[in-house]
């Protein structure tokens, strides 16, 4: 659990931080949404005390942070930045092994926990472990961010926008990446972003920043159904809030379930439970059909959907 | 594969002036000037044939589309440099008097185009073969050894060159240790020192400007003034100390010559050690500082391996010019080659002037090529794929 207490941060005079509150409790991704300068990225670096704080008290588990040797707090927090941070001389193993090697793990240990993370991460170590950074894709390259991250199992993590320099693609492929590893490794997460989308997938608890202070904090539901300000009702985009809402919610929620999984027709298109009743809605509008069926990870049909439903309840 | 014009073009070239400039010349002795030979002149119409035969072979392979002939090629050049001291030995067996012992023979400027244009076409076509060290090494042990066994040999004794070296083979090797020695001792205590700047202007940026301007102005100082404006200061410093002269600090000497050395060395070692070790990415420090590496971490394992390259560049750079330098410090009595070439001069000796000067410029293509080597050896793996 991470508690910031009344934190504030001055450069100069200008106020980047305005004493703000904020518990992020174990196990959640809390992410800090904002446009920039907003000071998002400053509350962040405050809590691995890159920046100081000028004011305030940020606690880890009940304990206060300034009293803490830095690179120790540090070694236990991963940390994935925009521009990745590899190190251009070490190839991605090494990059991956580095804060183990600062723990001074045995080598074998090392070893096992690099091939762990890599095949964590969808990158094959036969073929990437040995190449340099700048032989990866900017996707690959930022897997390898976040496997370093993970390489000590911190049990905190900060991301600082780190999906922000991709691509659409690469980007929402690497935040699905993200949801699942996740729910495998369940590590207290600040994640800043500008996106509000990507907050709105991400995240469990969302912190709404403008002008060094959180406007709201909440759940990506709350804060799309009862926006606490004006400026938080057009971040998340007044008119399309109820494609959004449907976004949140999942097929599984609002199917009728068959009694019993039943084997699909040979050549059947369907949905997958876990997929978002806004892609089912937008599916079905363009197939031009009332209904779809739904299978479940296995590939069994476990029930449908209707259009009807989703416009009635969906949002 | 398609005609390679820099190849015929230096094979042209060589073949023209190889034919217009004389080759060599024959001195009756020291002083007097000699009388010139040309190819066919100096080794005969068999000789010059076969000159003229490897040239148009070279020039005819870089015409002709044939496979593998950049190795054919490397063969022929090869074999041409490393039997290029093969001619002088024939034209001094033709032409050299035998009864009068202070003759000699000299190298003509046909011979110097020869060898300077022969280089230029062997490093055209180890560029074209592609970068394998091994095959640089090989092709450089080969034709050096082959010019050291002729120069040993007593073919060559008459070549003034050979002449000059053999009336002072001592002096010689004291001058090449004195000229390392000053020149290395000057580039190792620079670079400690320029180390030591560079971090102490990394630490407190108020330092940056009154480091990089002290080291800026010792550079603009004539190289000539600074020996001479240290003998004075040196020479009071001995009186005041005398337990100084027992080291062999004097006024004149190797004392001055390598503060001066040190002098001159330290802007460029100051410049690139410092600018490689700030130019690291902060995004990089700062990526190794949120994993949690402390600063001695982030410098021993981010900062110097990434800057080493751009700090052995300053080291190359900065060794050429004091293995330059060294031989005008050779004015002020601290020997190395530049004693021979001062003594040639005022002799009117050129032979000597050569002996003082081929050594230097030997020594200073060394160094770059070894520190070229090193610097290529520490760059990041992935940027040399």
């Amino acid at each position: 659990m991470i508690e910031l207490k009344h934190v504030t941060r001055r450069f100069g005079n200008a106020v980047a931080v305005d004493n703000i509150d904020l518990t992020i409790e174990t196990g959640e991704v809390c992410v800090l949404v904002g446009s920039s300068g907003c000071g998002k990225s400053t509350t962040l670096r405050m809590i691995n005390r890159l920046l100081p704080r000028t004011d305030g008290e940020i606690l880890v588990d009940g304990e206060d942070i300034g009293t803490m040797n830095p690179e120790q707090l540090r070694l236990n927090m991963g940390y994935v930045i925009q521009g990745t941070g590899l190190f251009p001389h070490w190839t991605v193993a090494r990059n991956i092994a580095m804060v183990p090697q600062l723990l001074k793990w045995p080598r074998e240990r090392i070893d096992a926990r690099v091939h762990e993370l890599m095949t964590l991460l969808d990158l094959d170590p036969s073929t990437h472990a040995n190449k340099y950074p700048q032989q990866l894709s900017g996707g690959q390259a930022q897997r390898v961010g976040v496997a370093r991250a993970l390489a000590a199992d911190p049990n905190i993590l900060l991301m600082d926008e780190p999906f922000g320099a991709l691509d659409a693609i690469t980007r929402e492929n690497l935040q699905l990446e993200m949801l699942r590893i996740q729910k495998q490794v369940r590590k207290t997460t600040v994640f800043v972003t500008h996106d509000i989308d990507e907050a709105l997938k991400l995240a469990t608890r969302i912190a709404v920043m403008d002008q060094g202070r959180i406007i709201q904090h909440d759940t990506p539901e709350n804060i799309l159904r009862r926006p606490a300000t004006e400026f938080v009702e057009n971040l998340v985009g007044k008119q399309d809030r109820g494609l959004k809402l449907m976004g949140l919610r999942t097929v599984r929620e609002l199917m009728q379930a068959h009694p019993a999984p039943k084997r699909p027709e040979p050549g059947t298109e369907g949905l997958r439970e876990e997929d978002s009743l806004r892609l089912a809605l937008s599916v079905m509008l363009w197939q031009d059909t009332p209904q779809v069926p739904v299978f479940n990870s296995r590939g069994e049909e476990t029930g449908v959907i209707t259009r009807e439903r989703i416009v009635r309840e969906g949002a | 594969m398609s005609v390679n014009r820099v190849i015929a073009a230096l094979g042209l070239l060589a073949l023209a002036l190889v034919w217009l400039l004389d080759l060599g010349a024959i001195q009756p002795n020291r002083i007097v000037p000699g009388t010139g030979h040309g190819l066919v002149s100096a080794v005969g119409w068999g000789g010059a044939a076969l000159v003229t035969s490897a040239l148009a072979g070279a020039i005819l392979l870089a015409v002709l589309r044939v496979r593998g002939r950049y190795l054919l090629l490397l063969a022929l050049i090869g074999l041409s440099l490393a039997l290029l001291p093969l001619l002088l030995e024939v034209f001094a067996s033709r032409h050299l008097p035998e009864d009068s012992p202070y003759a000699r023979s000299s190298v003509g400027a046909g011979f110097w185009c020869l060898l300077f244009l022969l280089s230029l076409m062997l490093i055209e076509v180890v560029g074209q073969l592609g970068r394998r060290r091994g095959l640089q090494l090989l092709l450089v042990v080969v034709i050096g050894s082959s010019w050291v066994v002729f120069l040993q040999s007593d073919g060559l004794e008459s070549l003034s060159l050979v002449r000059e070296f053999n009336a002072r083979p001592a002096k010689f090797e004291q001058a090449l240790w004195t000229h390392l020695t000053l020149a290395f001792g000057a580039v190792t205590i620079s670079a400690v020192l320029a180390f030591g700047l560079a971090l102490k202007m990394m630490r407190s940026p108020a330092w940056q400007r009154p480091i990089l301007g002290l080291v800026s102005f010792l550079q603009t100082i004539p190289s000539l003034a600074v020996f001479g404006l240290l003998i004075a200061p040196l020479s009071a410093l001995v009186a005041a100390f005398p337990a100084l002269e027992s080291l062999g600090i004097r006024g004149i000497g190797w004392a001055p010559a390598l503060l001066a050395l040190i002098a001159y060395s330290l802007l460029p070692m100051v410049r690139n050690t410092f600018v490689a070790l700030t130019e690291v990415p902060e995004e990089l420090a700062d990526a190794g500082r949120g994993m949690g590496m402390n600063e001695r971490q982030l410098f021993f394992k981010l900062k110097l391996p990434l800057a080493l390259p751009v700090i052995i560049e300053g080291v190359r750079i900065t060794t050429i010019q004091a293995i330059g330098l060294t031989a005008v410090a050779a004015l002020i009595g601290a020997g190395g080659f530049g004693s021979f070439i001062f003594q040639g001069l005022g002799q009117a000796a050129m032979d000597l002037v050569l002996l003082g000067a081929l050594p230097t410029i030997v020594l200073a293509l060394l160094a770059d090529a070894l520190l070229t080597m090193l610097a290529a050896s520490f760059r990041p793996a992935a940027a040399r794929v």
